[in-house]
């Protein structure tokens, strides 16, 4: 299944065989653009998985990049901070007093909390924990996540290996080796300071056909192409071929731009709030890479006529948040789609040929070679069918890039025989890697929800 | 909103909660969503979903059946003609088969089609589409001369044991359909097996190939016995012999199996296992064959694949996938294991001369226990490797 090969003197190249690419129209250009700073932000607890967030900021009180909005009940150290200065508009509850948001209405000047600098020699010699408690106090502590359970990292924890994920495979999904030029010496920096936080390998998964000096130029790290389809970009699917997660093991993750952000704290002593966004999807009308801030919001990223009726993800279709017009983009997300809401009544759907119904499986007319710009699909957000018990259980194999057996592991989840499901690799997985399960189900069954559901009932169960 | 539309959505109105219809609401529900396409929307990742869904999944396997029942229909009208002795004219062979197999699959329909209702509106969730094939497979693998009551009941029996008490489509240990044969054919043997059921026409008697394999015992000679008995090889492959309704004609199967396997609605494995264990089997036995051995023993391996329902069973119940094994080694066990099973039923249980139905229910059984050495083969394999990461970690 997995062919390793040298590509060159430098780059692994792992073959991802499984999987497959959704023709979804509306890629953006590689252009990058400059937004000017967004009226308003947001910081959003229900991203950050795995923390319990409680504001230590009241509507009204002023804050500058960097000053603390949040910070996480069991470990007051985990700090959530503002990604802009100005005054705190406001704190959105949902039902039971769930904390959805907290809005920080900009004042323009960006001034900044500052912290140590480390000149750029002198970042290979600091200590595991003052790098720690730096990235903690300036909150930059999040962009690092976990496997197993997908959550923030723990501070106290030591990592076996920490990968870069310097490549994204979902529809439309931004080129993040694009994102990184110009960037050379931040990320450098960034991945020798990460170097000190594990006594294993720093690996940094890119695509095969990297171009950018930041990843051709990355020193002391493994650098590793995933080739192949969706879902070769996934977190899961590099850690799954270069240092598999089992019992006990922890492995951190982090994003390209996000060991940039890791650098500026560093190198310039302050809370870098950068993020680029590529605007994707066919109902966006400019779809470029826009340069902004975390927590915009999606209105201010987007240009000309705006429907109501489209859908505004944060993410991708496969793995994003539905956050409306109104809403804002997540705070891992590099991306925002721009879907038609779709959903017309079509009159014996199940007996139409369908030249334009994009499906894996081979009962469309679509499904015959196609060329140019009919090769990709306008999909909405149709689901195509009401939800029946699994059926064909022999689909969802071919688009998992791990090496498990997705049905009996649902099936262990829905039964409750956990011991099974983590024999199974449940630690391996986490929900996205089930997208494309989910998306080519013809019983329409939620299968990355089963896996979500399964890892939350061992991380609480023990 | 089409005229349609308007209309369907005002007879919705009879089936919303607390009027007098709406227990029935599923039958609505089959009515609007069988007509219009549903128009749900995602509210969550994935945003986009594949455009198929199990309505076209089942209605492909309809699809799939289509020249299996245009063939049975043909050739069930053939035998009659052919036994009354009248002209063979096309549209006479037509008109014959339709009087007799169209009755058949109305009651299959209507009687599972009540249960199926039954279920739906009791336990509150949506009429399943599988229906739509249990109700045809059932017809097909029926007696021309079966009457009309006990295919009702023999439905009734496949989709209440066969599939309901289990919960429904898709959690069924076995195949609702095959279920309805067998329970048929040890509650009513009369009628489902002999020489006089597979010409509907009454008092006609004339025993299907196998039937005169089985008779032909020790010493005898296959192939000759069967020329005697006026089958040949290619008669069997175009399906032009006496037999269960849809399972005659090899033929038709095959070009069933190239819709299923084209469009990917069929698993390959099963059927490719199906084909290597009986044909496997069939060689074994005729290259020990003696001269005091069974007649059977004497026929080309290749025979067996035309023979009986084989063909039909091995594509359309064999692969289905929720009675089947779920691994994909284990499809290919599970296959070879029922081509096997033909085989030696066929040829070494003179009560049944027919072994497919029993083989297939028989590994319906027994597919969770090859799934369950498969998976943790799988499992065995996974720690190896996780082990063998580990050690290399410990090394650097």
């Amino acid at each position: 299944m997995i062919a390793v090969f040298f590509a060159g003197l430098r780059m692994n190249i792992i073959q991802i065989n499984k999987g497959r690419d959704i023709p979804l129209s509306g890629a953006a250009e590689r252009k990058k653009v400059l937004c000017a700073l967004p009226p308003v932000v947001a910081v959003q607890p229900p991203d950050f998985y795995g923390l319990r967030l409680i504001p230590v900021v009241k509507p009204g009180d002023s804050v500058h990049v960097g000053s603390p909005l949040l910070e996480h009940k069991d470990d007051r150290r985990v700090k959530i901070v503002s990604p802009a200065s100005g005054a705190v508009a406001d704190i959105i509850r949902g039902d039971k007093r769930a904390l959805l948001a907290i809005t920080v209405r900009c004042d323009g000047k960006q001034s900044a909390l500052s912290f140590p600098k480390t000149p750029a020699a002198e970042v290979k010699h600091l200590a595991p924990d003052a790098v720690i408690g730096q990235m903690l106090s300036a909150g930059v502590w999040p962009c690092v996540r976990q496997r197993p359970f997908a959550k923030i990292a723990e501070p106290g924890s030591r990592p076996k290996s920490i990968f870069v994920q310097a490549h994204m495979t979902d529809p439309l999904s931004p080129d993040l080796d694009f994102v990184l030029e110009g960037q050379e010496a931040r990320f450098h920096a960034g991945l020798e300071i990460l170097k000190r936080l594990t006594p294993g390998t720093v690996f940094v998964c890119c695509p095969p056909s990297a171009r950018s000096r930041a990843i051709q130029e990355a020193s002391g790290v493994s650098v590793v192409g995933f080739a192949g389809p969706h879902p070769a970009g996934n977190v899961s699917t590099f850690i799954h071929h270069l240092d598999p997660v089992q019992k006990g093991d922890v492995v951190w993750y982090i994003g390209a731009e996000d060991v940039c952000r890791i650098a500026d704290l560093f190198l310039e002593g302050r809370f870098n709030p950068r993020r680029t966004v590529a605007v994707t999807g066919e109902g966006a009308l400019s779809r470029v890479y826009g340069q902004t801030v975390l927590g915009a919001p999606i209105r201010h990223l987007l240009t000309g006529a705006l429907l109501e009726s489209s859908r505004y993800i944060s993410g991708s279709v496969l793995r994003g948040t539905d956050v409306g017009l109104d809403g804002y983009v997540c705070f891992y997300d590099q991306q925002v789609t721009v879907l038609p809401l779709g959903g017309k009544r079509e009159f014996l759907g199940w007996l139409r040929p369908g030249w334009n119904k994009y499906s894996f499986s081979r009962t469309f007319l679509s499904s015959l070679p196609r060329r140019g710009t009919e090769a990709l699909f306008s999909l909405d957000t149709d689901r195509h069918g009401g939800q029946r018990a699994i059926v064909l259980n022999h689909l969802y194999d071919g688009y998992v890039a791990l090496d498990v057996l997705t049905y009996f592991l649902v099936r262990a989840i829905v039964s409750g025989d956990l011991e099974e499901a983590q024999r199974l690799g449940l630690l391996e997985c986490a929900d996205e890697d089930f997208a494309l399960c989910a998306f080519a189900c013809p019983s329409k069954f939620d299968v990355g929800g089963v896996i979500r559901e399964g890892l939350k009932l061992i991380e609480t169960e023990g | 909103m089409t005229f349609l539309e308007r209309k369907i959505k005002n007879l919705g109105r009879h089936f919303s909660a607390g009027k007098p219809l709406a227990k029935f609401y599923p039958v609505y529900e089959a009515l609007d969503t069988f007509c219009f396409t549903p128009g749900t929307r995602t509210s969550k990742a994935p945003f986009v979903r594949d455009a198929i869904d199990l309505k076209r999944v089942m209605t492909f396997v309809v699809l799939g059946l289509m020249p299996c029942l245009a063939m049975g229909i043909y050739n069930t009208g053939y035998q009659v003609l052919l036994a009354r002795g009248e002209a063979l004219r096309f549209g006479a062979c037509v008109w014959q088969g339709l009087f007799k197999v169209f009755p058949v699959i109305l009651v299959a329909y209507a009687a599972g089609g009540f249960w199926e209702v039954l279920f739906a509106a009791v336990r509150k969730h949506e009429i399943s589409e599988g229906f739509l094939v249990t109700g045809l497979l059932c017809a097909l693998i029926m007696p021309p001369t079966v009457p009309l009551w006990q295919v009702a009941v023999g439905i009734s029996f496949g989709v209440v044991i066969g599939k309901e008490i289990f919960g429904g489509t898709g959690y069924n240990i076995f195949n609702p359909a095959l279920v309805s044969r067998a329970f048929l054919f040890f509650a009513y043997p009369a009628q489902f097996s002999g020489d006089q059921a597979w010409v509907a026409v009454d008092g006609f008697s004339r025993a299907t190939p196998l039937a005169v394999l089985s008779a032909a015992g020790h010493g005898g000679q296959a192939v000759p016995a069967l020329q005697e008995a006026g089958y040949s090889f290619s008669n069997m492959f175009w399906g032009f012999i006496p037999g269960s309704i849809g399972e005659t004609s090899t033929f038709a199967c095959l070009l069933g199996m190239g819709f299923l396997l084209v469009t990917g609605v069929a698993n390959w494995r099963v059927i490719a296992g199906c084909g290597l264990g009986l044909l496997g089997t069939g060689t074994l036995l005729f290259f020990s064959r003696g001269p005091e051995s069974l007649a059977f023993f004497s026929l080309p391996p290749h025979w067996h694949l035309v023979m009986g329902g084989f063909a039909f069973g091995s594509i359309f119940m064999a692969t289905d996938p929720v009675s089947s094994c779920a691994t994909n080694s284990g499809r290919w066990i599970f296959g070879l294991l029922v081509g096997t099973l033909v085989v030696l039923i066929r040829v070494f249980n003179p009560a049944y001369p027919e072994g497919v139905m029993l083989a297939i229910i028989f590994m319906n059984a027994f597919a969770p226990l090859v799934d369950h050495y498969v998976v943790e083969r799988h499992i065995r394999k996974r720690s190896a490797r996780l082990a063998a990461f580990r050690g290399e970690a410990g090394c650097r």
